[in-house]
């Protein structure tokens, strides 16, 4: 569950007043509004990313507005993916787990678990810079996965790809949402891709949300 | 006419645009290249001769009809001869001999030709000093020679064509007069009756001399410390400039860049004058001692170093960090863990830049440190000291090192970051 109360963010000369919306646990929502509007703004004050002057952003029963973006349980895939170029794709994968300090065999099963949810399995040797940008694309999805996250925050995870590996992706991005049963907040810019999408559907509109229905 | 012009704009040649660019890159290059050889091949490298005085009076008026200047030699020894500004060469019996150096004289004349007469000659022509005696005490060798030798003490001698071992090799002069000079054997050396002299190249004189190894010691240990220090200093100041922004950021950014503005001598003398403040105990360790050599280097080298660190972190965008930190990163791991290792290259080019800097570094140390030797003398003092000893050739052997020493780091420091690159 996200839930965005009242929040105010500044940043510079862009300002974003009282923004109120939320979604249910397990939703899918899809947040759409043009380019500028302040949808990664919203995306980062959830991963904690941003400083917010008030309000309070809730993720699951956990009010997270002052916590670190470490320890809010959020997986981020930002739109330029931003996989480490100094790691394989295992230990992308192997990260955050890593991190938590998981016992070796623990973290090989995930792995394997997140190759095979992915279909990335041949690509676990490989070094970043030689990865399609479809195969990128998954790679920064299993490592934002990879530590369970209750909510997991997309941003334009489309827009760089070609027609027919969009499509692929929308598929790939829907079967995770149905076999992980994560939170997903997806930030678009195209209207076509959000009615691609199945969940609720989230319009930003003169720094306001609205939930569109139907 | 079957092919129309596609269009009536036409663009002009491309050609002057790319030529203007090579040419000037390309001359640039060349001097570097052009600059590098001739310090190489300035240089002698073969030894030379020990020579006696002078026996042309320079100034010297040609006679109008003679045909060139007579000098009285002593037949079957060696002369050596160089030509100056008027001389075609010289003549002896019928020979006519137009090569600078060493010739043995066959008769008791030798003439030497100007190319126009009437002019003072200027030609150098000196004999070969031979050995008269040579005696042995207690491991210490005396030579007498039968005309002065002009060697001082503390430079190096070769010894060549000595039947007993230990006599072959070089040798430091520890003793000198006109007509004499001693260095010492290895112990229990036996008496020789015969040997040649030779006076090693500059850059054997250089690396066998104690002052000068001492100041290469100086220079890698000062350098290579202040690279440690620069980089620890550049690499939190880089990251802090790079990623935060806070109140009176431009006017530190300024502060930053005072050490690369301000003229390197001003620093050393800003320094000594900060140290007139510090308490005693301090500035007696650390004014006109080794310690400020490092300081002065480290002022100017961490300036440049600071530089390169903040372009390298402002060129690793902030999402590598921001993911990190979802991921379950404080900003402490996610700097080791993500930031460091994509800074590697950037933290290897930092490194070199003050090293390089601070191997060349002389102003600050020469008003900060002095130039004692064997106490602050790194190798930009030496060739100073050199040159102030009017010895060039001196000089240039302690610049070659300084290359080598540059063109070292500079290939490690490659070979490090191109295997990074290509692993």
């Amino acid at each position: 569950m996200i839930v965005i109360d009242k929040v105010t963010l500044e940043q510079g000369d862009f300002e974003l007043n009282a923004v109120d919306f939320q979604l249910g646990k397990g939703e899918y929502g899809v947040l759409m509004g043009r380019s500028g509007c302040g949808k990664t703004t919203i995306l980062e004050a959830v991963c904690g990313l941003r400083h917010v002057t008030s309000g309070r952003i809730l993720l699951g029963d956990l009010e997270v507005t002052d916590l670190p973006p470490a320890e809010r349980g959020v997986g981020y895939v930002p739109q330029d993916r931003a996989l480490f170029p100094s790691m394989i794709v295992r230990e992308q994968l192997a990260f955050a787990l890593v991190l938590r300090k998981l016992p070796q065999d623990e973290i090989s099963e995930r792995i394997n678990e997140l190759a095979e949810l992915l279909g990335i399995k041949d690509l676990l040797d490989r070094d970043p810079g030689k990865l399609s940008g479809g195969e990128a694309q998954r790679v920064a999805l299993g490592r934002a996965l990879a530590h369970r996250p209750s909510v997991l925050c997309l941003d334009e995870p489309l827009s760089a790809l070609d027609e027919e590996l969009h499509e692929e992706m929308c598929g790939l991005i829907e079967r995770v949402h149905q076999e992980t049963g994560v939170t997903i907040l997806h930030v678009t810019h195209s209207p076509s891709e959000a009615k691609r999408l199945a969940g609720c559907h989230f319009l930003m509109v003169d720094g306001k949300v609205e939930r569109m229905e139907g | 006419m079957s092919e129309k012009k596609a269009t009536a704009f036409q663009v002009g040649s491309d050609k002057p645009f790319l030529i203007g660019l090579g040419v000037l890159g390309g001359s640039y290059l060349l001097i570097i290249l052009l600059m590098l050889l001739a310090d190489l091949v300035f240089l002698d490298y073969g030894d030379k001769p020990v020579v006696g005085p002078e026996l042309v009076k320079h100034g010297k008026y040609v006679d109008e009809n003679a045909e060139g200047v007579p000098i009285a030699v002593e037949p079957g020894r060696n002369y050596q001869f160089r030509k100056g500004e008027n001389e075609s060469g010289l003549k002896q019996d019928d020979r006519t001999i137009t090569k600078n150096g060493l010739f043995e004289a066959r008769s008791g004349k030798v003439v030497l030709i100007p190319s126009q007469k009437n002019k003072p000659i200027t030609a150098s022509l000196r004999p070969e000093v031979r050995i008269t005696n040579i005696s042995i005490e207690k491991d210490l060798v005396t030579l007498q020679t039968d005309a002065p030798h002009g060697l001082i003490w503390g430079t190096f001698i070769r010894v060549t064509g000595a039947d007993q071992s230990g006599w072959n090799g070089v040798h430091e002069i520890t003793d000198t007069s006109a007509q004499q000079l001693s260095f010492t054997l290895p112990p229990d050396s036996k008496p020789t009756n015969q040997l040649n002299l030779s006076i090693p190249n500059p850059l054997i004189q250089a690396l066998r001399s104690e002052d000068i190894q001492f100041s290469i010691k100086l220079s890698l240990i000062s350098c290579t410390l202040t690279t440690l220090f620069s980089l620890w200093v550049a690499v939190p100041i880089g990251y802090l400039m790079s990623r935060f922004e806070f109140r009176g950021k431009p006017f530190i950014d300024t502060l930053l860049d005072i050490p690369i503005v301000l003229p390197p001598l001003v620093i050393g003398l800003s320094l000594l004058i900060l140290f007139r403040y510090a308490p005693d105990w301090l500035s007696e360790r650390v004014v006109y001692q080794w310690p400020a050599v490092v300081l002065a280097q480290f002022m100017v080298a961490c300036a440049f170093a600071v530089r390169t660190m903040r372009v390298t972190f402002d060129q690793i965008p902030q999402r590598f960090e921001q993911v990190a930190l979802t991921l379950g990163c404080s900003r402490r791991q996610a700097f080791w863990k993500v930031i460091m290792p994509q800074a590697k290259g950037g933290l290897l080019a930092a490194g070199t830049l003050a090293w390089a800097r601070a191997l060349g570094e002389f102003g600050p140390i020469l008003v900060f440190a002095g130039t004692t030797r064997q106490k602050t003398e790194v190798l930009p003092t030496s060739a100073y000291l050199e040159l102030q000893a009017g010895r060039t050739e001196g000089m240039l052997a302690v610049s070659l090192i300084m290359i080598a020493a540059a063109a070292l780091v500079f290939i490690v420091a490659r070979t490090l970051g191109m295997k990074r690159i290509f692993a």
